[in-house]
């Protein structure tokens, strides 16, 4: 190993960030207490300001992956770092840079939506004021403002997405996770949320990390997709990519010949859970 | 390996974040205090009307300390140790079953802070319901003997029940078994701690039993801070205390920090 690659492994701050990928996993492996294998030596890159869809059946291993990445899953196998920090042994500081909107609506009823964003970043370590600023701005940029004062349990299921989304992002984080974001939410305001993910991609240069189940929207979206099938990544690339591979007019049909050409190759009984 | 930016970063997340938690766990305290803070004050005080009021002339004095003085101490260290366990463990168990302490786990708060976060919300709980039982019940009373003393076996009995209403609120998976920490353990060491009582007067094996309560000398501690009269060696009780304290917080930190029930 060159000195110079020796460097860029202990120092990754040292190299300029457009350099590093903002997430890299390698080997990664979770089997939970009960048995379940929900992951099995996955591995894959999300570069910096990609836009990358994860997409795969319902007990694939994406919650589990995004759970490990952010800390919600202990005690895996393998690494996996963010922008360079090992989001175990160094997880402090790859928490900072991640943002997460999960698959599960959890507010805390005890505050108004624009605590919930305030106190978000107040963990992270800002300022009272700048977040009570930033939240206004989010309120105002997911069409909440009429809203700030209501706890979580008054708004509807729409807005509550919408606060789980503005969440994520109060503290300007350099990666985006979000966990099937759009589920649950009518066709208009998922329009709405495509163009304002796709902004704030493209202007504050924010990595996202998409898991959906609408194909339509990682089509629209995503410059990259990974899928996958029993903790594993069964194909990865552009969508024009995928659908070179598999065949297919649309994203939707290079997918099912993915997952049925997988099917053919998995052992039966092989079960894995998210 | 992280340079001078990234590490003041974290300190800043560190004392911010602990500091918008604690304040969090405060709030929840003060917006709710119909349920939090007036039903234990309402509940010692009536213990003290009925106790030290109505049957005041029909129970003798205890070591020449009239009856109200003597339970007063008790009373206010129930309080804190009931309070400040409920409030812990509540709060904590209602942000793992409704699933927003992920909020707090996928920041880069350490376990420690999150720990010492829900144990002020218990610690402000205990130590405000105190405050006003000892208002309502000192005026009555001939005064505190020893204020240092009787301040600090509260803190202390505070921080130890607050740091096992954290293990309790990590460890429970229902409701149930959180409330029957609270009324099969909690409650009975607390009634059966020498509050209305001299152990000098029990007989066998309740003098053994109120002996072997470690409430109780807390409670005596108390009272010897409160009246200047109590039966134990009041600083080996709070020296004992103090280590006890100490150490139960450290296996509060260490089981959020294992992170079992609390993450899969």
């Amino acid at each position: 190993m060159g000195v110079w690659h020796r460097v860029v492994r202990r120092y990754p701050e040292l190299v300029p960030h457009a350099s590093l990928p903002a997430l890299e996993v390698s080997g990664l492996t979770k089997v939970y207490d009960d048995g379940t294998h929900a992951l099995n030596d996955l591995s894959f890159t999300v570069p910096d300001g990609g836009f990358h869809g994860l997409l795969g059946p319902n007990g694939s291993g994406k919650s589990t992956l995004i759970g490990i990445i952010t800390g919600l899953v202990r005690g895996p196998a393998g690494h996996v770092k963010v922008f360079g920090h090992d989001a175990v042994s160094d997880h402090r500081l790859a928490r900072t840079m991640v943002g997460l909107a999960p698959q599960e609506v959890h507010l805390d009823r005890f505050l108004t939506a624009r605590e919930v964003l305030s106190f978000h970043g107040r963990y992270f370590g800002m300022a009272k004021a700048d977040a009570n600023e930033r939240a206004d701005e989010l309120l105002v940029a997911f069409d909440l403002e009429s809203k700030s004062g209501s706890r979580p349990n008054r708004l509807s299921g729409g807005m509550r997405r919408r606060l789980l989304i503005a969440r994520a992002l109060v503290h300007r984080p350099r990666l985006a996770i979000l966990d099937e974001p759009t589920a649950g939410v009518d066709l208009e305001l998922r329009h709405d949320l495509w163009k304002y993910l796709s902004a704030l991609h493209q202007q504050e240069r924010t990595t996202i990390l998409l898991t959906t189940h609408y194909l339509e929207e990682a089509e629209a979206l995503c410059d990259n997709i990974a899928m996958i099938r029993d903790g594993r990544i069964i194909a990865e690339g552009t969508v024009p990519e995928l659908m070179a591979r598999f065949g297919g007019a649309r994203l939707e049909e290079a997918y099912l010949a993915a997952m049925q050409e997988d099917r053919g190759q998995t052992l039966p009984g092989d079960r894995h859970l998210d | 390996m992280i340079d001078r930016a990234q590490s003041a970063r974290l300190r800043a997340a560190s004392r911010r974040g602990t500091l918008a938690l604690s304040g969090r766990e405060v709030r929840r305290v003060s917006k709710l205090w119909t349920q939090t803070i007036l039903p234990p004050v309402v509940g010692a005080v009536l213990f003290m009307v009925v106790f030290g009021g109505a049957l005041g002339g029909q129970l003798r004095d205890v070591a020449g300390i009239p009856y109200l003085w003597f339970i007063l101490p008790g009373l206010l260290v129930m309080t804190v140790a009931g309070q400040a366990f409920a409030n812990a463990s509540t709060s904590l168990y209602q942000a793992r079953n409704e699933g927003y302490i992920d909020d707090v786990l996928t920041s880069p708060l350490r376990p420690a802070e999150v720990v010492w976060s829900y144990m002020s919300g218990g610690l402000y709980r205990g130590w405000i319901s105190a405050v006003l039982v000892a208002a309502c019940g000192l005026p009555f009373v001939p005064g505190v003997e020893n204020w240092l003393l009787a301040i600090v076996v509260l803190i202390l009995t505070g921080i130890i029940f607050s740091a096992l209403g954290v293990m309790t609120g990590i460890w429970a998976d229902s409701f149930d078994q959180q409330a029957f920490i609270a009324a099969l353990v909690i409650s009975p060491l607390a009634l059966l701690g020498g509050v209305f009582y001299s152990v000098e007067t029990l007989s066998e094996p309740w003098r053994t039993l109120t002996l072997l309560d470690p409430i109780y000398y807390l409670v005596d501690a108390e009272r010897g801070g409160v009246t200047g009269m109590h039966e134990s060696a009041v600083w080996l009780s709070v020296a004992i205390a103090a280590v006890v304290a100490v150490v139960l917080t450290l296996v509060a930190i260490r089981m959020f920090s294992r992170g079992k029930r609390l993450r899969p």
